[in-house]
């Protein structure tokens, strides 16, 4: 017999009143087992993975659109070919990624934009001392720049043998 | 866990359930489509070719066919023309005041020239007559026109079988 402070507890008692809170104890919880539907995930994934792959395009990307150029939309656009890269933005000239100067600048004196073609060319010819330069160039310019303003630039390509110009559009349809 | 049923097992045979670990088919599949949505193109982007014609080699003197003319006299109106070696030069007004209007006007217009084109195979299509009548097609803008307009007439003339195209250099 065990005395905890003016009480006296029968160790019978006490054992059962242990075992007796654990069992209520136990009955407290409830089991928690919940069933995931796996089967419409799944159908879900393969959906995705039929619609990724139907969509998937194993030719690389050759062209990164430049900031701040909308390009115009066409149906009759081809793949295009690995060339240099003249972006037109709306007071921006961009080549192959780096700044060129502004466009008005450029179309006053046009010289930079000369040199770093002549630049690409010779470094193009250097790569490929056998071929003969095949003279293509894509133009990247934004579809609301006036038409005159884009067909000054082209106009100046050909004087740096650029004569066939790539227009870069946004296929639709084609 | 999913579970391929077979048939509910009856008395001491031994059942036919059989458990399929769905863990590693799903792992397959998160990593098909994070790989395909990382690689997915979303904005095809293609090319409309364009053969300078000012400032280089003149193209090939071909007196059999047509050479195209698309200039723009205002913002509303262009004046088409189709000149052939030795002959008067054929050319007709377009004129509406939305380009889907002026577009469908010019395609119109060369398709009624294409159909009035004599060739020795009659049931020759449009695009077909066209691409062999006209060498080489040249489109003059002016200010006040988007290069986005510019594009979609040489897309149309492309449309239509004229693969040769140029822009001529315009100062404002």
């Amino acid at each position: 017999m065990a005395q905890l402070g003016s009480q006296e507890l029968k160790v019978g008692t006490f054992q059962q009143h242990l075992m007796s809170r654990k069992q209520r104890k136990q009955k407290r919880r409830r089991i928690m087992i919940a069933g995931l539907t796996l089967t419409s995930m799944v159908d879900m994934f393969s959906l995705l993975v039929i619609f990724l792959l139907q969509t998937f395009s194993a030719s690389p990307e050759l062209m990164m659109v430049t900031k701040g150029v909308t390009l115009p939309q066409a149906v009759t656009g081809r793949e295009i070919e690995d060339s240099p890269v003249l972006a037109l933005s709306v007071d921006e000239v961009y080549l192959d990624q780096k700044l060129i100067g502004k466009t008005q600048t450029l179309l006053q004196d046009p010289t930079p934009l000369m040199e770093k073609l002549t630049e690409l060319r010779e470094r193009w010819q250097m790569a490929h001392p056998t071929q003969k330069f095949n003279g293509v160039i894509s133009l990247q310019a934004d579809k609301n720049l006036p038409s005159t303003t884009v067909s000054l630039f082209m106009g100046l390509l050909p004087t740096q043998t650029y004569s066939t110009v790539q227009l870069a559009v946004i296929t639709r349809g084609g | 866990m999913a579970s391929v049923g077979a048939s509910p097992s009856s008395g001491r045979r031994k059942s036919l359930d059989a458990e399929l670990n769905l863990v590693p088919f799903i792992d397959l599949l998160s990593m098909c489509i994070c790989f395909l949505l990382m690689t997915a193109v979303w904005m095809e982007i293609g090319g409309v070719n364009v053969k300078q014609l000012v400032g280089t080699e003149a193209p090939a003197q071909v007196s059999d066919t047509y050479e195209l003319d698309v200039k723009y006299t205002s913002p509303t109106e262009m004046e088409v023309g189709l000149k052939r070696t030795g002959q008067k030069p054929t050319t007709f007004k377009v004129g509406a005041p939305t380009v889907e209007a002026r577009l469908q006007l010019l395609r119109d217009s060369l398709k009624n020239f294409a159909g009035s084109l004599k060739t020795t195979t009659p049931s020759q299509d449009i695009k077909a007559k066209l691409a062999q009548a006209i060498s080489v097609g040249r489109v003059t803008t002016k200010a006040g026109i988007t290069y986005g307009e510019v594009v979609t007439v040489m897309d149309t003339l492309r449309d239509l079988g004229v693969m040769s195209l140029g822009l001529v250099p315009v100062r404002e």
